[in-house]
C-alpha cells in the first residue's frame, strides 16, 4: 500500500529533520546509515523514544534509540542546558525531530497531527511487528564521529500512500517551538 | 323742327345708349371672361393647394398612426420592464433573504466547529489514561523481576538441595527426589517469567502507539476543526 516513491519520501524527510534537528551545533556532522531491521539490537541498554505522526490513511512512528548512561551523549546533549535533565533536553529534541517531519509532511498530507513523546524499553522493539507495519527501516546515527543513536521509522497504513516529497538539500537550522 | 331735333337726340340717345349698352355688355363680357379666368386660375391654385393639404394630412395621420403604434410598443415595453422590474426585486429580496440565511449558516458552522475542538480534552482525558495503564505496566515490569529473582534464588536453592541429598547418600534419595521436582517447577517458572515480561513489553508498545494514535488524531482533528472554523468566519465576514 505504500509505494516505493513514498517510503523513500519518507526516509528522506526523516534524514533531513534528523539532521537537522538532532544535532546541536549547526557545524555538527550527523551520518545516517541503514541499521538492521531492528536497530535497537546494536544498543542492548538503549531506551526508545516514540513519536506518531498521524493521519487519516496512516500512522508514522518515529522511534529514537539512545543509552541514557553513555556519558559522551549526555554530554553533548546537555552541554547548553547543564541544569536541566537530560531526559528533559532530550525528549525536546526527539520531539523537535518529529515536529519536522510531521511540517514536511502536512505539504502532501493536509491533516496530520502528532503526538507527545513517550519512553519505552528497547526491549520493546521485537513487538513493532504487531503492529503491522507496512514501511519499517532502522538506521544508526552517528553524530561528530561519537555519538550514537539509533533511528526506526514504522509506518502503518490502511490505504495507498504515494507521493514524491521534494525535499530540498539546504538543510534548515531554524528553530521552531514544538510544545509539548 | 325741333321735334326732329328731339327724334334725332333722342334716336342718338338710344343709338348711344345702344352703344353704351353693347359697350357695357362687351365690357362686361371680357371684365367677367377675366374675372373666371382669375377664378379659374384661382379654383386650380386652390384644388392644388388643396391636395397639398390633403397629402400632408395623409401623412400627418400616418405619422400620427406610426406615434400611436410607437407609443402602445414603448407603454408595453415599460410594462414588460415593470415586470421584470418587479421580479428583480423580489429575486434580489430573495437573494438577500438567502444570504443573511447563509450568513446565519457560517455562524452556526463556526460556532459548532469551535464546540468540536473541545473534543480535544476527551482525547487528552484519553491519552491520560494510557500514562495510568503504562504505570500499572511498570508496576507489573518490577512485581515480575521480583518473581524473577525469587525464581532464581529458588533454582539456586534447589541445587544446593540436590547436592546435600547427594552427600546424604541413600538416607537422601526422596530428598534429591523432591529437590530435582523443585528444580523443575522453578525452570518452569523461570520461562514464565520471561514469556509474562515479553508480553508486558509487547504490552507497553502496543498501548503506546495505540494512545499515541488516539492523541494525534485528536490534535489531526482539533486541526481540522479550527481550519473549518477560520473557513466558516471568512465566508460570514464575506456575506456581511
Amino acid at each position: 500500500m505504500i509505494c516505493a516513491h513514498a517510503k523513500d519520501s519518507i526516509e528522506r524527510i526523516f534524514f533531513k529533520a534528523a539532521k537537522s534537528r538532532l544535532t546541536m551545533d549547526a557545524g555538527d556532522a550527523c551520518e545516517i546509515v541503514a541499521a538492521d531491521a531492528h536497530g535497537a539490537h546494536s544498543m542492548p541498554d538503549a531506551n526508545l523514544v516514540i513519536l506518531t505522526v498521524s493521519g487519516i490513511a496512516f500512522r508514522l512512528l518515529l522511534i529514537l534509540h539512545f543509552d541514557e548512561e553513555d556519558e559522551r551523549t549526555r554530554q553533548y546533549f546537555i552541554k547548553k542546558e547543564s541544569e536541566r535533565p537530560f531526559l528533559e533536553v532530550f525528549l525536546e529534541i526527539c520531539n523537535l525531530c518529529c515536529g519536522a517531519v510531521n511540517q514536511e509532511l502536512l505539504h502532501y498530507f493536509p491533516d496530520l497531527g502528532m503526538s507527545t513523546p513517550y519512553v519505552l524499553s528497547a526491549r520493546c522493539m521485537p513487538y513493532l511487528e504487531a503492529l503491522k507495519p507496512e514501511f519499517l527501516a532502522s538506521y544508526a546515527v552517528t553524530i561528530n564521529g561519537a555519538i550514537s543513536l539509533g533511528a526506526t521509522i514504522c509506518m502503518c497504513a490502511h490505504a495507498p500512500i504515494d507521493f514524491v516529497a521534494e525535499v530540498s538539500a539546504v538543510e534548515d537550522t531554524s528553530g521552531e517551538l514544538e510544545l509539548f | 323742327m325741333i321735334q326732329q331735333y328731339l327724334l334725332g337726340a333722342l334716336a342718338g340717345v338710344v343709338v348711344t345708349a345702344f352703344a353704351a349698352l353693347a359697350a357695357h355688355r362687351l365690357a362686361s363680357v371680357k371684365a367677367m371672361g377675366r374675372l373666371r379666368s382669375g377664378a379659374d386660375r384661382q379654383v386650380e391654385t386652390l384644388t392644388r393647394a388643396n391636395a397639398a393639404q390633403s397629402e400632408l394630412i395623409a401623412l400627418h395621420e400616418q405619422e400620427k398612426q406610426d406615434l400611436d403604434a410607437a407609443i402602445a410598443q414603448l407603454c408595453e415595453d415599460l410594462q414588460q420592464q415593470s415586470d421584470s422590474a418587479d421580479e428583480v426585486r423580489s429575486e434580489l429580496k430573495a437573494a438577500v433573504e438567502g444570504k443573511d440565511q447563509l450568513a446565519h449558516k457560517a455562524a452556526q458552522l463556526a460556532a459548532e466547529a469551535a464546540r468540536l475542538k473541545a473534543l480535544a480534552s476527551t482525547f487528552e482525558r484519553w491519552h491520560e489514561q494510557m500514562i495510568s495503564l503504562m504505570t500499572q505496566n511498570q508496576d507489573m515490569h518490577a512485581k515480575n523481576r521480583e518473581l524473577s529473582s525469587i525464581v532464581r534464588h529458588v533454582v539456586i536453592v534447589s541445587l544446593n538441595a540436590s547436592i546435600e541429598a547427594a552427600r546424604a547418600g541413600t538416607a537422601g534419595r526422596g530428598f534429591a527426589v523432591v529437590a530435582s521436582e523443585v528444580r523443575a517447577l522453578a525452570a518452569r517458572s523461570e520461562e514464565l517469567s520471561k514469556s509474562y515480561r515479553d508480553s508486558l513489553h509487547r504490552n507497553d508498545l502496543t498501548t503506546t502507539a495505540t494512545f499515541q494514535d488516539i492523541q494525534a488524531g485528536g490534535k489531526m482533528i482539533t486541526a481540522s476543526l479550527s481550519s473549518v472554523e477560520s473557513l466558516a468566519n471568512q465566508f460570514q465576514s464575506t456575506l456581511h
